[in-house]
């Protein structure tokens, strides 16, 4: 199943998304940032992907700074402890 | 998302490694956390703070540093938050809950030690840890024999102050635990150059049993059933609460616990109702150490409650002072601390009128008794336990476990036959 996460230079452009996500009544997760997409860690943004004209917009509009938009096939992988 | 990997040059970190830890988690996290049904918009914030665990609160840690603020690590409940922030110090509970730092710490210590001890000491010796990194002091205390020689390993790399927790309840014990209190807050004044008024540990006391409050306020709701809130969510927010800001996290706690009772109140769960809720009670559980509480919450199962040091040991006593002056206030910090029920104490009857009158507040249908390997007092301990649930009616199950995923299915097939027996 396809996921769409949004990554961003830090972790205040995530929360200003987060709160337009909000205010507008759009799902969201917040979810760390899976490695196959960036090294760095911190925080990144999961939403459906019906959702994602919609908050390509947003993020337009309200001007927020973001490093990409990526849809990552997430297979069901069996969970390893660490 | 920033790039920390100058935070974490700065802090003297073996990268290479650490970079391991990084890729590991957020796929651990994702099947943990984020596959969980119907979970509340409050953990919203929980998953921010997992995601910047390494990155924003060490930001946070070098800034406080910066304008000359003293960081401390802490391992243990018995370390008296009270008097860290009187000081204007921050304490943060350090890493120990991963198979990942247990090689590293094999390096230096015994094998057959217990996991925690290993991954503490591990993560300090392989420079994996930015809390342990960017700690001015470590405070220790005399709750095993495990840990009280690992102090002195410890001291090798930080200053390490080790307090002297007495292991018997009597007058003589708490004598010598309030003099460990008052020699502590002495350290903490020496350490900082700050002076640790009455004001301040009156501010301090006030702040700190607002968070444990709403930690309580948080357990009220799990009374609840159906249940609104996972079992492995509760445990990581108990995780969260050692080294988070005080004052942020008491709002968060608070602002998911006004979601959660309009839940209550609407019968709205993350279980349907009627689902085996379970107690764990034992060994306690560092963060990211979530493999019993997804064990049991995949078999259907709903932890309710814990009894151990990341749950409701943390929270239930508030520091309720008798009177106004600083020595009030001192002696208020040490009765609280001390009337903790670990398992290091002998006798230890109170942990046990504990886990009896908890198992009837949350209504639980069985206990399961986590015991880390190799923790001598809780697995000894067990014995009396398990007569005196048996006395009570109450099922019990012991599960003795590491970090590791080799006992997984094991212990699952365990947990389902429990289930079995009390649905």
């Amino acid at each position: 199943m396809k996921e769409c996460y949004i990554l961003f230079p830090n972790h205040g452009e995530g929360l200003r998304l987060e709160e337009n996500l909000k205010t507008y009544g759009i799902n969201y997760v917040i979810v760390p940032t899976p490695r196959e997409l960036s090294l760095s860690c911190g925080i990144s943004i999961k939403i459906s992907l019906n959702d994602r004209d919609r908050v390509e917009e947003l993020i337009k509009e309200k001007d927020i700074r973001i490093l990409g938009i990526h849809e990552l096939d997430k297979k069901n992988k069996d969970i390893k402890f660490i | 998302m920033g790039d920390y990997r100058e935070l974490w040059r700065s802090l003297e970190m073996d990268l290479e490694k650490h970079d391991l830890l990084c890729e590991a988690l957020p796929p651990l996290y994702e099947g943990v956390y984020l596959s969980q049904e119907n979970r509340p918009q409050g953990m919203s914030y929980f998953n921010f703070v997992v995601s910047e665990v390494h990155g924003l609160r060490i930001q946070e840690l070098k800034e406080h540093k910066e304008k000359g603020g003293k960081v401390l690590g802490t391992f243990c409940l018995y370390v008296p938050d009270e008097i860290i922030n009187a000081a204007g110090a921050i304490g943060v509970g350090l890493c120990g809950g991963s198979q990942f730092w247990v090689p590293d710490g094999e390096k230096v210590l015994p094998r057959n030690m217990c996991p925690l001890i290993k991954a503490f000491v591990g993560a300090k010796v392989g420079r994996t840890c930015p809390y342990f990194q960017s700690c001015d002091m470590l405070v220790g205390e005399t709750t095993c024999d495990g840990k009280k020689k690992a102090w002195e390993i410890l001291n090798e790399y930080t200053p390490t102050h080790v307090m002297e927790l007495p292991q018997m309840k009597r007058d003589a014990d708490f004598s010598l635990w309030f003099q460990e209190v008052k020699r502590f807050k002495e350290k903490l004044e020496e350490l900082t150059g700050n002076k640790i008024d009455g004001e301040k540990l009156s501010d301090s006391i006030n702040l700190i049993n607002q968070k444990r409050k709403a930690l309580k306020r948080l357990y009220e709701t799990r009374k609840a059933d159906p249940v609104p809130i996972s079992g492995k969510d509760a445990l990581l927010i108990s995780q969260i609460a050692f080294y988070d800001d005080i004052e942020r996290f008491t709002a968060k706690v608070n602002e998911l616990c006004d979601e959660l009772e309009e839940r209550v109140e609407k019968g709205i769960g993350v279980f349907p109702k009627g689902a085996p809720r379970i107690m764990v009670t034992g060994s306690p559980m560092a963060i990211p150490n979530w493999k019993l509480h997804h064990i049991i919450e995949e078999s259907g199962a709903a932890v309710v409650c814990e009894e151990t040091c990341t749950g409701t040991r943390y929270f239930e006593k508030m520091v309720e002072p008798q009177g106004d002056t600083e020595r009030d206030f001192l002696e208020a910090i040490a009765k609280r601390y001390f009337n903790i029920n670990c398992a290091c104490f002998t006798p230890n009857d109170q942990r046990i009128d504990d886990i009896i009158r908890l198992a009837k507040e949350y209504k639980v249908d069985g206990v399961i008794y986590y015991n880390l390997q190799f923790c001598t007092t809780y697995a000894v301990e067990y014995g009396r336990v398990e007569k005196a649930l048996k006395n009570a009616g109450i099922p019990l199950l012991y599960i003795e476990t590491d970090y590791g995923n080799e006992d997984v299915g094991q212990i699952k097939t365990r947990i389902d036959a429990f289930l079995e027996m009390i649905r």
